[in-house]
């Protein structure tokens, strides 16, 4: 069987505020094979990224394990980190404020080489740089100029273009594509998914669109209020949604198609998400959740597998896949 | 159909430092009693500065009217001063925001946010207001209206700040909501909230609405007719089953390709528009999609394609259209 490439277990993050403890990632746990996209989605305020820039210890984790290549990566000294910090990359969501204005293009992506001290002369650099550059297509012209000539678009190419500096083999994209434009979207993707097949990269895709994350992933999870809710293979997640969470988001994607639009029904969820300040120690949809009973409200159900390969956090999971539940709202 | 609004001509542009931009220039549609219409494009296509101008609503200058008349109830709009535009603005056509953050006032109470607008626009004493105030806020079905309009609206959630937004808009009674990208900046779930919410007042109050949006699933699930903008230009119109149906517009048909979608099969690629729309400083002599089309041909670089109807309702501007094309549609011969 192959081996994951990152495992994580039981991760957690928190953030002291005034007013209590902000559980923005609140214990969760996957792994991910290599060469494959898994993508994370959720409501704004869900956890997602910060769940991403937990795992490549961008924030110091609060507690849990994360094994990459079967190290524990939370527990590397920082030299050794370091080490391992080359092979793990991210691609922002803003490629406005992701790229310093006063750098050109080739100081940009050149950083990495330069932090990790890879290239000796200054030649050899610069056709490291031209080579990136050609990979994400842009050319030997755009080495020179400054982020501010560029469109969102092709911003997003440099990014992309620095986050592949240094040969990494887990990238992760935090909402590459929310800030560009729909046909600009596409390019992006596009791009993506041709760079992985061609550099054999594994990718943690976290993003709220959740049409472009079927499209891009080969499993899906989906977070809601710092706990991972269900997760399953993408074709299998949207088709046989378990969790009432799940089946609610995907309902109230609009399709781009009037005939199949009208004939929809909603599953309309009231109101908001919740603050993630102090949560109660219970199911974190029981509020909005249509099919919440009382052990909802008093224990946090298990995240546990329930067919092959589709995990799922409800107590009452094993009832909806038997189409016994019954909404109590 | 009675028509609310129609636009001939229209022509917008800044005069900016580097010279003049032409953001809308010549469009013409118009809008239904009880009707939605959706206007769809890309960031820059012209679709804000068309919503803004209906408004009145864009700093003059740099911006200035080259061209063409906006008829509201058969009155033209551009030539109404700023005193009687006031009558109009929010009162007889509304405007949302697309950002419900920065378009309420931090420092008010939520309640007196909209008070304001009552006293203002319908002349009703302040008890009277208050009274109404609370009754938009159930309208827009806010939990505990009394207890949050006392509230400030950094005490509301995305979603509350925009039906507050909407409340706003709706005191009174417009005949005509312009929304300009409402539901972007919410969550799906709150986006489906607000959807309804804007379906059930627009039949409860016979009102009109324009729709700005880039979600062409949105555009699908509210619009009953579709302006497809490009560069300042309308590239085809129609109604939505038209639209999505039939498109003919080779860019509306990559449009509606390059957007992923629910129920489509993951092997399916997504068709990506290569390039970027054009500078507007320098508008191009013919058509305006003609960079980025691939089925472009010689006649597209120089020359205007006219509207060439295909229903009374559904028209597109392409050379394709044309009798003589047939026999070039498939394939670049430039």
């Amino acid at each position: 069987m192959v081996q994951p490439i990152i495992s994580a277990r039981n991760i957690k993050k928190h953030f002291d505020v005034s007013g209590g403890i902000l559980k923005a990632v609140d214990g969760i746990s996957f792994d991910i094979y290599p060469g494959e996209t898994l993508g994370l989605v959720g409501e704004s305020g869900c956890g997602k990224s910060t769940a991403g820039r937990t795992i490549i210890r961008l924030y110091e984790p609060t507690e849990g394990e994360l094994y990459f290549n079967g190290k524990n990566i939370y527990e590397l000294p920082r030299h050794e980190m370091q080490e391992v910090r080359r092979d793990f990359q991210m691609i922002f969501q803003d490629p406005y404020a992701s790229l310093n204005p006063r750098m050109t293009v080739e100081e940009i992506v050149a950083e990495p080489l330069d932090i990790h001290k890879v290239y000796r002369n200054q030649k050899e650099k610069h056709e490291k740089v031209i080579e990136l550059l050609e990979l994400v297509g842009l050319n030997e012209e755009h080495a020179n100029r400054f982020p501010h000539e560029f469109s969102g678009g092709q911003r997003q190419r440099v990014g992309i273009a620095r986050a592949l500096a240094l040969n990494p083999k887990f990238i992760v994209c935090d909402e590459p594509i929310s800030a560009l434009d729909v046909s600009i979207q596409a390019q992006v993707v596009n791009l993506l998914e041709d760079l992985q097949k061609r550099l054999g990269l594994t990718y943690l895709f976290i993003a709220h669109d959740l049409s472009m994350v079927r499209y891009i992933s080969d499993r899906v999870g989906v977070m809601y209020l710092g706990h991972m809710m269900e997760l399953a293979k993408s074709e299998e997640l949207y088709d046989n949604p378990i969790h009432p969470y799940t089946k609610a988001l995907l309902s109230s994607i609009p399709i781009p198609d009037p005939e199949i639009q009208r004939s929809r029904k909603r599953i309309m969820l009231e109101g908001d998400v919740p603050s993630p300040i102090n949560p109660k120690e219970c199911c974190r949809f029981v509020e909005r959740c249509p099919y919440a009973v009382g052990r909802c409200h008093e224990t946090t159900p298990e995240f546990r597998e329930i067919t092959e390969g589709h995990s799922v956090a409800c107590h009452r999971a094993d009832e909806i896949v038997a189409g016994t539940a019954k909404p109590t709202k | 159909m009675e028509k609310v609004l129609e636009v001939k001509d229209l022509a917008v542009s800044f005069k900016t430092f580097f010279g003049e931009v032409e953001a809308v220039r010549k469009i013409s549609f118009d809008v239904g009693k009880k009707e939605t219409v959706a206007i769809v494009g890309e960031s820059g296509c012209g679709k804000s500065v068309t919503a803004n101008s209906i408004m009145q609503l864009l700093p003059m200058p740099p911006a200035f009217y080259k061209g063409g008349q906006i008829l509201f109830n058969g009155e033209d709009i551009v030539t109404k001063t700023e005193k009687e535009m006031q009558k109009i603005r929010g009162n007889k056509i509304s405007m949302v925001f697309q950002d419900p953050m920065t378009s309420l006032n931090p420092t008010m109470r939520i309640g007196k946010q909209i008070v304001e607008g009552l006293i203002k626009h319908q002349h009703l004493s302040r008890e009277e207001a208050q009274k109404k105030a609370i009754e938009m806020l159930e309208l827009v079905a806010v939990p505990q209206p009394e207890k949050r309009a006392k509230q400030f609206p950094h005490e509301f959630s995305g979603g509350m700040r925009q039906r507050v937004m909407i409340a706003l808009a709706m005191v009174s009674n417009p005949q005509l909501l312009i929304a300009d990208e409402p539901t972007t900046a919410l969550d799906v779930t709150v986006q489906a909230q607000i959807l309804e919410l804007m379906k059930a007042l627009q039949d409860k109050l016979d009102m009109s609405i324009i729709l700005i949006t880039h979600d062409l699933g949105i555009v699908a699930d509210m619009s009953d007719k579709v302006i497809v903008m490009y560069a300042g230009q309308i590239l085809e119109q129609g109604l939505t089953d038209e639209i999505f149906k039939n498109p003919k517009h080779p860019y509306t048909r990559k449009l509606l390709a390059s957007v992923p979608r629910l129920d489509m099969d993951r092997n399916e690629s997504l068709h990506s528009i290569e390039g970027t729309p054009p500078d507007l400083y320098i508008p191009p002599k013919g058509c305006s999609f003609y960079d980025r089309c691939d089925k472009a041909m010689k006649i597209c670089k120089d020359n205007m394609p006219e509207a060439e109807n295909f229903s009374k309702t559904h028209y597109s501007c392409c050379w394709l259209n044309h009798p003589m094309a047939k026999d070039v549609a498939e394939g670049r011969e430039a």
